[in-house]
């Protein structure tokens, strides 16, 4: 038997941005045993939720996560607004659908672009990045910010989008549709990625559900799952139908996250084109009632799971989020034994991990 | 190789995609949540925005008739902005350049102050 080494994969590594451990035990370049440790990035936002006053709470959870921010926001307030239950107007409604699948979009290229830059294809990592900042440039002309949004309020949103902000945005949206699809065709078609990433960290659908697995990861092995199914918001009325590939290896993975980036372009122009003229804003009667909700929300790396429990004061007595990455690690003990070692950071990155969501 | 050709042509003929920072700014949006501004003559030290605050960035001492702000603390929600109805808090779209030490503002509040004198002539 050829000796056995144990290394530790991060909490520093330069495809991890963030910090999570994983000890790897190999064996002649062969990982044979992977054990994550978790915990090097919590900050007790939950129990600071149930300090602060609820609509503080806004600000908070948006910082569970820097990139799915706008996402938690709004879905912090869908929650709370469900513990009345509350009824936002219609066009606050199209303009969470959008905000949500711009952070999408842009989450989406971020990760191509990771994906690019762990496989050594540093020019498209630098491609993927430029169009992003398009979509980031629109995000701060029209929620005042590049990353925190802070768009979401309990009763709808803040700002509302005018007509000549809407031509600017479908301007550049058609632009990034232009330019990624070039780049994704790239990136589709590359033999060097394709050997990298085809049959690497196969993942069976039979597995995928046993282990629990969700978001584009639980779609890239064949199951059709998204709670954007379930038509929260406005996603009822634009006729959504999730991407699903079949294969469960990284190269899936990266098709349904790029296929995503598209249908989420194509999203945002059926939103724009169906937004309801009117209020945006409507002010929430009372304190949250003594009452207990769940919320499931689409973020651009899974499902993630919302629980609030009010008393009838302005704080919550209990609110708990379970974020798509503590959910998806697990399969990492599935794919990454029997890979090569070489493979182990594609194979942890395909998983779009985000280890701050993770420990909140 | 091939399909990337395009990309690679745009990429050769087309300007950089970065500016010369520092020397070259881009303007803030119109909207963009750069940094407030208090507006001392219109303040009443209502405490809307102290309430409102998330950050807790911003104390009242209506002792001293004075508004304390640390904008170190401050996450530029414009949360205060909205909630004040005075319209005290200006909302800029220029965002603070870095410091070493953390800044702290105290503001006198005018309106209130004016208001005091008024009440004690009557
Ligand atoms: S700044 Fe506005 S909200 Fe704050 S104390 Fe003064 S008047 Fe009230
Ligand atoms: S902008 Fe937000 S964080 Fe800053 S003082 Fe106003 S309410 Fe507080």
């Amino acid at each position: 038997m050829a000796p056995r080494t144990v290394a530790p994969f991060g909490p520093q590594h330069p495809v991890l941005p963030e910090p999570i451990q994983l000890k790897i035990t190999y064996e002649n370049e062969k990982v044979v045993d992977v054990v994550p440790a978790l915990g090097y990035g919590h900050r007790g936002i939950e129990k600071a939720c149930e300090l602060n006053e609820y609509p503080k709470n806004i600000h908070l959870v948006e910082r569970i996560c820097g990139i799915c921010s706008c996402i938690h926001g709004i879905s912090y307030c869908e929650t709370v607004e469900r513990l009345w239950p509350l009824e936002v107007p219609p066009r606050a409604k199209y303009l969470r659908v959008i905000y949500s699948e711009m952070s999408r979009l842009h989450s989406h290229l971020l990760w191509l672009g990771l994906l690019c830059d762990a496989l050594g294809f540093e020019s498209m990592f630098m491609q993927f990045w430029r169009i992003r900042e398009k979509v980031l440039d629109i995000l701060e002309a029209t929620s005042g910010h590049r990353v925190t949004q802070s768009i979401s309020v309990v009763g709808g949103v803040r700002r509302d989008i005018d007509a000549e902000q809407e031509k600017t945005c479908i301007k550049v949206l058609q632009e990034v549709k232009k330019e990624a699809e070039s780049l994704i065709n790239v990136l589709a078609s590359d033999p060097t990625v394709k050997a990298r990433t085809v049959g690497k960290g196969v993942l069976t659908k039979e597995q995928a559900i046993l282990l629990g697995i969700n978001g584009p990861h639980l779609r890239a092995s064949g199951v059709k799952e998204d709670s954007r199914m379930l038509g929260a918001q406005a996603y009822s009325e634009l006729g959504f139908e999730p991407i699903v590939e079949t294969a469960g290896d990284c190269y899936a993975r990266a098709l349904v996250r790029a296929r995503e980036a598209l249908q989420s372009i194509e999203l945002q122009l059926e939103a724009f084109s169906k937004m309801p003229e009117g209020e945006i804003f409507e002010r929430p009667k009372g304190r949250p009632p003594a009452n207990e909700v769940t919320y499931r929300a689409e973020q651009p790396r899974g499902e993630c799971f919302y629980y609030a429990k009010g008393n009838g004061t302005q704080h919550l007595e209990r609110f708990r989020v379970r974020t798509p990455t503590f959910a998806n690690i697990p399969s990492l003990l599935v794919m990454l034994p029997g890979c090569e070692l070489a493979d182990v950071p594609v194979i942890v990155l395909s998983i779009d991990p985000c280890i701050s969501c993770t420990e909140r | 190789m091939p399909v990337m050709l395009p990309t690679v042509l745009r990429n050769l003929f087309g300007g950089p995609a970065t500016r010369m920072y520092p020397v070259q700014v881009r303007e803030p949006f119109a909207g963009a949540r750069g940094q407030i501004e208090f507006n001392d003559d219109k303040c009443i030290l209502c405490g809307n925005c102290e309430k409102r605050c998330p950050a807790a960035a911003i104390e009242i001492n209506k002792d001293k008739n004075e508004l304390v702000f640390y904008p170190a603390r401050c996450i530029v929600c414009f949360v205060c902005a909205e909630a004040c109805n005075k319209e005290a808090i200006i909302e800029v779209d220029k965002w603070r350049t870095p410091y070493y030490t953390k800044p702290v503002e105290v503001h006198t509040a005018k309106a209130k102050k004016d208001k005091a004198k008024e009440n004690k002539v009557e």
